[in-house]
C-alpha cells in the first residue's frame, strides 16, 4: 500500500513541478486527506517526498538529498505526539463511556420516590450543570403521614459531587421510622457530614416537613438558600429564612426551626442557587423574576410549575446551565387526591 | 547469525555515539532513512533516561536474521535506581525526562516490540526491537 | 483571576481580583493552601476586587478558615459587596467568620 500512495504522491509532485498550478496543489490538498486516513506518519510523508523527489529530478545535488535526512529527524517527534493524542482521545472517549455509566448509577443509587399525598401537589426538576447532579432531592414519607423533602447542594460539581451524597441519603435513610423534625434531621446530617467530608467541601441543605393533619409545613436550613412561601390570600411571596450553618463546618450547630400553615392555593418553592443564581447576559436574575414566572403558572399543577419555571430561565439564559438546577414545590391544593 | 555491539553511556557524547552506532547498523540491515530516523530517536531517548536517571550504562545494539526475518534490537541496561511504579512510565501522557521526552511510550511506537525488566534499587533493562519489512 | 499576597503588620494579606468560580477556585485553594500555617497567625482576604463568586469559592474559604482556626489564627475577610454579603448571610458563615463589608468598613460579625 505505502508503495501505491507514493507512487500517486510522484505522479502529483511531477504535475505540480511542471506548471506550478493551482489546480495541482488543489489535487494534492486532496490527497493528503489519504495519508490522515491510513494513518500516515508525518516522518513517512516527508520520506514519501524524498524518494519522489529523487526519481522525478534524478539530477538533484546529494546535499539537498541529505537535507530531508535532517527534516525527517525534525518530523519524529512530531509524529510521536500525535499519536500521543490519538492515543489520549481514545482514552478520553472510554472516560466519557464510563461517565455515562456513572450517572446511571447515580440515578439508580440515589432515587427518591415523591410523596403522593391528598390536598398537596409536589412538583420537582433537578437538572445537572455537567454529567452528574451536585444537587440532591431527597422525599421520605414513611407511613404516609407526613411528606418530608430534603433539597441539598453539595459544593463543587461533577464526581466529588455526586460521591458525597450517597453519604447523605444513606444517613437520611437511617431515619426511616424516627421522628422527622427539621432541626433533628440537620443535625443528625451535619454530624455525618462532618466527620466524613474534606475540608473545602460543604453541603447546604434546606429541610421541610408536612403535616397533612394541620397542613402546616415546618423547615429548617443548613446555609441554604431561602425557599419562597406564596400566601394566595394575600397574592404575596415572603422568604422562608431559618438560621443555621452550611453542613461540615462545625461539630455543634443551633438551626433554627420554623413553621408555617398552608391554605388552599398557597404553595413552598425550594429551590437551589442554580435557580437563583442564574445569569443572562445582563447580569444576574432577580429574584422578583423567579416570583414573577411562579405566579403566571401558579394555576396549573404543581410538576407544570416546576417545569416552566425551568424552561423560561434556561431559555433566558440560552439554553447554557452554569449550575445544577433544582426546583421542588410543594402546593396546597384541595383537588388533589 | 547475530551481530552485537555495544556502547556504554557515561556522557551526553556517548549518546551520540550510540546514535551513530544504531544507525550504522539500521543502513546495514537494510532500513530506509525514515526506519533508521525512528531506530535512532529510539536510541536517544533510552541513552537518555541512563544519563539522566541512572548515571551510567550500556547502549547494545544487535542485528538479526531470525527464519528469514531481519531486525534490529536495541538493548538499553543500568544498575541505576530502577523504575518504581512501571505502570506509570508506560502511561501516555507521564513523561519522565520531562519537556519534551517521548518516553517510555514513544520508545514503544517507535519500535514494532518493547519489553521493560526493572527492579528498585537493582536497575533497569530494555529491549526494543524493530522488524524489517 | 489573580492572587496577590502581601504581608504588613504581620498580618499575611491576600488581595483576590477577578471572578471565583469553578475554573479558578482550585488556583485559589493552591495559593492558599501554600501559605505558612503559624500558631496565631492572621490573615485576610481581600475581595473588594471579586465581581462574582460562587459556592465552589466559598468552599476554598471554609477551608482556609478551618487551617487557619486550627492553629488558634484569625481569618477576616474584607471587601465584601452586598452580594456576597448574602452570600455569607444565607450559609451562616457570616456568623462564624469576621467578614467586613465593603460600604461601612465596620466589623459585622456579629450580624
Amino acid at each position: 500500500m505505502p508503495q501505491e500512495i507514493g507512487k500517486q504522491y510522484k505522479e502529483l509532485l511531477r504535475q505540480y513541478l511542471n506548471g506550478q498550478n493551482e489546480k495541482d496543489l488543489y489535487y494534492g490538498q486532496q490527497f493528503s486527506r489519504q495519508f490522515i486516513e491510513k494513518n500516515i506518519a508525518p516522518e513517512d510523508v516527508i520520506g514519501i517526498h524524498q524518494k519522489a523527489l529523487s526519481e522525478v529530478l534524478p539530477e538533484l545535488t546529494s546535499t539537498v538529498e541529505h537535507s530531508f535526512d535532517f527534516l525527517i529527524e525534525m518530523m519524529i517527534h512530531y509524529g510521536l505526539a500525535l499519536q500521543e493524542h490519538q492515543s489520549l482521545i481514545r482514552k478520553q472517549e472510554e472516560l466519557q463511556l464510563e461517565m455515562n455509566v456513572a450517572t446511571k448509577v447515580q440515578d439508580t443509587l440515589l432515587k427518591t420516590e415523591q410523596p403522593n399525598f391528598k390536598g398537596i401537589d409536589i412538583g420537582m426538576v433537578s437538572v445537572p450543570a455537567k454529567e452528574m447532579n451536585g444537587d440532591y432531592v431527597y422525599f421520605l414519607n414513611d407511613g404516609g403521614t407526613e411528606a418530608c423533602v430534603a433539597v441539598a447542594d453539595v459544593m463543587g460539581k461533577g464526581i466529588p459531587a455526586a460521591l458525597c451524597m450517597s453519604m447523605i441519603k444513606f444517613g437520611m435513610d437511617g431515619l426511616k421510622g424516627t421522628n422527622k423534625h427539621p432541626r433533628k434531621v440537620l443535625n443528625i446530617v451535619n454530624r455525618i457530614v462532618e466527620k466524613s467530608v474534606d475540608d473545602s467541601m460543604f453541603i447546604s441543605m434546606f429541610y421541610g416537613q408536612y403535616d397533612p393533619s394541620d397542613s402546616s409545613f415546618s423547615y429548617a436550613s443548613a446555609g441554604h438558600e431561602p425557599a419562597l412561601m406564596y400566601d394566595a390570600s394575600k397574592n404575596a411571596f415572603t422568604e422562608l429564612n431559618a438560621k443555621g450553618l452550611l453542613l461540615g463546618v462545625q461539630k455543634e450547630v443551633l438551626f433554627e426551626e420554623h413553621s408555617v400553615v398552608l391554605d388552599d392555593g398557597d404553595f413552598v418553592a425550594i429551590m437551589t442557587d442554580g435557580v437563583t443564581e442564574a445569569r443572562t447576559d445582563n447580569g444576574f436574575i432577580e429574584e422578583e423574576l423567579i416570583q414573577t414566572l411562579l405566579l403566571e403558572e401558579r394555576a396549573s399543577c404543581a410538576q407544570v410549575m416546576a417545569d416552566k419555571v425551568y424552561s423560561r430561565l434556561l431559555e433566558m439564559q440560552n439554553f447554557h446551565l452554569r449550575d445544577d438546577f433544582t426546583l421542588v414545590i410543594f402546593k396546597k391544593d384541595p383537588k388533589k387526591v | 547469525m547475530e551481530f552485537r555491539s555495544s556502547v556504554d553511556i557515561y556522557t551526553e557524547w556517548d549518546i551520540v555515539a550510540a546514535r551513530q552506532l544504531g544507525r550504522n547498523e539500521a543502513k546495514k540491515a537494510g532500513f530506509g532513512t525514515v526506519d533508521q530516523a525512528r531506530i535512532t530517536t529510539a536510541i536517544s531517548e533510552l541513552a537518555r533516561n541512563i544519563y539522566l536517571y541512572a548515571g551510567k550504562g550500556k547502549i547494545e545494539i544487535e542485528r538479526f536474521e531470525e527464519s528469514g526475518l531481519n531486525g534490529i534490537a536495541i538493548i538499553a541496561s543500568d544498575d541505576g535506581p530502577g523504575i518504581p511504579d512501571a505502570r506509570k512510565v508506560m502511561e501516555d501522557g507521564f513523561s519522565t525526562s520531562g519537556g519534551l521526552g517521548a518516553g517510555m511510550p514513544g520508545v514503544k511506537r517507535l519500535m514494532d516490540e518493547f519489553k521493560l525488566e526493572t527492579e528498585v534499587g537493582e536497575g533497569t533493562k530494555i529491549t526494543a526491537t524493530k522488524w524489517l519489512r | 483571576m489573580q492572587v496577590d499576597l502581601m504581608e504588613e503588620n504581620s498580618i499575611q494579606r491576600f488581595k483576590i481580583v477577578g471572578e471565583i468560580d469553578a475554573f479558578t477556585a482550585p488556583k485559589l485553594k493552591e495559593k492558599l493552601d501554600a501559605t505558612e500555617m503559624t500558631e496565631g497567625m492572621r490573615a485576610e482576604l481581600d475581595l473588594s476586587d471579586v465581581n462574582y463568586m460562587d459556592s465552589t469559592g466559598l468552599g476554598v474559604f471554609v477551608g482556609f478558615y478551618k487551617s487557619v482556626s486550627a492553629v488558634n489564627g484569625h481569618l477576616q475577610i474584607t471587601g465584601v459587596n452586598a452580594r456576597l454579603k448574602r452570600l455569607f448571610e444565607i450559609t451562616g458563615l457570616g456568623d462564624v467568620m469576621d467578614i467586613v463589608s465593603e460600604e461601612s468598613g465596620d466589623k459585622d460579625a456579629a450580624l
